[in-house]
C-alpha cells in the first residue's frame, strides 16, 4: 500500500506547509507522491520562502509535482503573463489593496518559476487540478449539484478527480448512474439507447495554509481507491489529531435523507 | 404554439429567403434564430436587415461575436492550419464587408435567449464555441441543458441537425466530509430534457445541400427537422465572384459532412 499525499492551498503558510510534511513523514504506509495542486503562493510574506522551500527539497523529501492554482494566476496576470491582462477577479474578491499586497508578496523569478506549472496533472485515471477541468476559478463543493461534478470529471474521462479551490475535505462518490438516449437524425430514425456510468469521484483534498493552526490535506491509495482525510495542528494548538475517519469507495453505505440542493428531483 | 427555429445562416441570403418561404407556408406563430448571421458566406449585410426586420429573436453566435469582439478563438477551434487559415481569410472578408450598423446590431445580440421553458443559445449555454455534436456523452448534454433550467434547449454550430431526449436520468451518490457524520447517501432523478439542434440554414454539413432548419409545436412537443432546398448555386458563384476562398462553394455544393472542428469539441477557449 502505497499513498500520494495531495495538498493545496498553502497559501504561503510555510509553517503549515512543514507541519505537513512532518506529519507525512509519520505515516505508517509509505508516501510514494506528493503533488501540490495550486495556490502555493499568496498575499503572505513567506510566500518567497515557501517557494523555494518546494525547489529545494531535503535528503530523503519527495519532490513535488505541483499545478496552476488561482492565486499563481492572478500573479501571472498581474505581471503581464496570464491569459487576461487586467486582475479583474482579483479585484473583485479582494479589493485594489490586494493587487499591491500580492505584488509586494511575489518576485518576477518566482513567477517565472510560475510560468512553468502545468493547469493539472493527470496521473492513472486521476485528474488533479486546483479548480476543475474547466478552471481554476471553478469551484466544487458537497453542495454542486451533481450533474456539473459529472461534466467536470467527463470533460478529461477521469474516474477520479482531485481538486482543492473550495478548501473543503469532501468524498462526493457518483456510483451508478444511468439515463436513456434517444437521437434522431435527418438520416435516421429515433433510436434509443441505455447510457450508464461505472463509479466516479470527486476529492477536495482540504487546505493547508488558509486556517492559523489547522492544515488539511489528503493521503490517496491509487491501489485501492482508499481516501484519507489528514488533519494537523500545529503552533499554538500543536499536537497531531489523529485523521477522523477513513473512506473507501466500497465503505458501507448508510441510508440517510440527503441534504443536497439540486436542480433535479429528488427520489428520497 | 408553433415555432420555427433556424441557426448558421453565414450570408446565405438565397437560402434564408427559402427557408422563410417554407416555414410561412407552415404556418409557425414565432420564429427564433441561434446566431451565426454572417461569416463564409457572400451577404452578410443582407441577412442582419432581414433578421432585424421581421425582428426575429436571435441569440449571438461564435462568427457574430468574432465580427464584435475581433477573432480571439484560439488554433484549438479548426482540425487543421489550413482550416484556420480558411476561415481567417472569411473573417476578414466579413469584417471588410459589414456597415457599421450591421456591427452594432451584431453586437446586441444575447448569449441566451429564453422563453418559457424554451432555451435557445448557438453552441452551448456555456459558450459559443462550443460544438454539441450528436453524439457527445449523454450527461454532458444533460448537464448542458439543466444548466438552462429549460426543458427544451435549441442550439446550432454544428450545422447537422438533431432532436435528442434524455429521460430516466438517475443518479446515486455518497458524500463523505471528516466533520460530518454520518455520511449522505442519496438517489436523484433528472427530469425529460430536450436537446434540439437546428442544423444550418447557410451553410448545411448533414450531406445534402439543402438548408435545414426545425419546427416545434410546444403544446404536442412534436419537432420536425425541415429540409428545404434552393438554388445553391447562386451563392456558390456570389461566393467565387466576391472573392471569398472558393472552398466555401465547393463546401456548400456538397453539403460537406466534416464539419470543421476541434478535436475536443467541448473544449471551451479560454482566450
Amino acid at each position: 500500500m502505497e499513498y500520494w499525499a495531495i495538498l493545496s492551498g498553502i497559501e504561503g503558510n510555510l509553517t503549515a506547509y512543514e507541519a505537513v510534511l512532518a506529519d507525512i513523514k509519520r505515516q505508517r504506509h509509505p508516501v510514494s507522491s506528493l503533488y501540490l495542486l495550486g495556490d502555493v503562493v499568496g498575499p503572505h510574506p513567506e510566500s518567497e520562502a515557501l517557494v523555494q522551500r518546494i525547489q529545494k527539497q531535503r535528503r530523503g523529501e519527495l519532490e513535488p509535482q505541483i499545478c496552476l492554482g488561482w492565486w499563481e494566476e492572478q500573479c501571472l496576470i498581474l505581471y503581464g503573463l496570464g491569459r487576461i491582462s487586467e486582475p479583474t477577479s482579483l479585484i473583485e474578491k479582494y479589493g485594489m489593496p490586494m493587487v499591491k499586497t500580492l505584488w509586494d508578496s511575489v518576485s518576477r523569478q518566482t513567477v517565472e518559476w510560475m510560468r512553468s506549472l502545468e493547469f493539472g496533472i493527470y496521473e492513472l485515471d486521476c485528474l488533479l487540478v486546483h479548480g476543475s477541468s474547466v478552471g481554476v476559478e471553478d469551484t466544487l463543493t458537497p453542495e454542486t449539484p451533481v450533474q456539473i461534478l459529472l461534466d467536470r470529471l467527463l470533460r478529461f474521462g477521469a474516474n477520479n478527480l482531485f481538486c482543492g479551490r473550495s478548501g473543503l475535505a469532501f468524498q462526493y462518490e457518483i456510483k451508478e448512474s444511468a439515463i436513456a438516449s434517444t437521437i434522431q437524425t435527418l438520416n435516421h430514425a429515433a433510436q434509443t439507447q441505455s447510457v450508464t456510468i461505472t463509479a466516479r469521484q470527486i476529492v477536495g483534498v482540504g487546505n493547508v495554509g488558509r486556517t492559523a493552526g489547522e492544515a488539511t490535506y489528503t493521503l490517496y491509495d491509487p491501489g485501492t481507491n482508499r481516501v484519507q482525510f489528514q488533519t494537523v495542528r500545529y503552533g499554538h494548538f500543536k499536537g497531531f489529531r489523529l485523521p477522523n475517519r477513513s473512506k473507501t469507495i466500497a465503505a458501507k453505505q448508510r441510508a440517510r435523507p440527503p441534504r443536497l440542493e439540486m436542480n433535479q428531483k429528488k427520489n428520497e | 404554439m408553433k415555432i420555427a427555429v433556424m441557426s448558421c445562416i453565414h450570408g446565405n441570403y438565397e437560402a434564408l429567403n427559402a427557408v422563410l418561404s417554407d416555414i410561412d407556408a407552415q404556418k409557425a406563430d414565432k420564429i427564433f434564430c441561434l446566431g451565426d448571421l454572417v461569416g463564409y458566406g457572400p451577404y452578410p449585410n443582407q441577412v442582419v436587415e432581414m433578421i432585424r426586420s421581421l425582428d426575429i429573436p436571435t441569440c449571438q453566435g461564435c462568427w457574430d461575436e468574432d465580427i464584435v469582439e475581433g477573432l480571439n478563438s484560439c488554433e484549438c477551434s479548426y482540425p487543421s492550419v489550413l482550416a484556420e487559415k480558411r476561415g481567417r481569410v472569411a473573417h476578414e472578408w466579413t469584417n471588410q464587408e459589414i456597415h457599421p450598423e450591421t456591427r452594432s446590431f451584431l453586437a446586441t445580440l444575447p448569449m441566451v435567449v429564453q422563453e418559457d421553458n424554451l432555451c435557445f443559445v448557438h453552441g452551448s449555454p456555456h459558450s459559443q464555441h462550443e460544438y454539441l455534436l450528436p453524439d457527445i456523452h449523454a450527461f454532458t448534454a444533460l448537464e448542458r441543458v439543466l444548466s438552462t433550467g429549460a426543458d427544451v434547449m435549441f442550439c446550432g454550430h454544428t450545422h447537422v441537425p438533431y432532436v435528442r431526449a434524455l429521460s430516466e436520468g438517475t443518479f446515486q451518490v455518497r458524500i463523505s466530509q471528516p466533520n460530518a457524520d454520518p455520511d449522505q447517501t442519496g438517489r436523484f432523478e433528472a427530469p425529460l430534457k430536450r436537446l434540439i439542434n437546428a442544423g444550418s440554414v447557410g451553410e448545411p454539413r448533414h450531406g445534402r445541400t439543402d438548408a435545414t432548419y426545425v419546427l416545434y409545436d410546444s403544446e404536442t412537443q412534436d419537432v420536425a427537422l425541415r429540409e428545404v432546398p434552393y438554388d445553391y448555386q447562386k451563392t456558390c458563384q456570389a461566393i467565387i465572384e466576391k472573392g471569398l476562398p472558393p472552398i466555401f462553394a465547393w463546401r456548400l455544393a456538397q453539403g460537406m459532412e466534416y464539419a470543421e472542428r476541434a478535436e475536443d469539441p467541448t473544449h471551451v477557449c479560454e482566450r
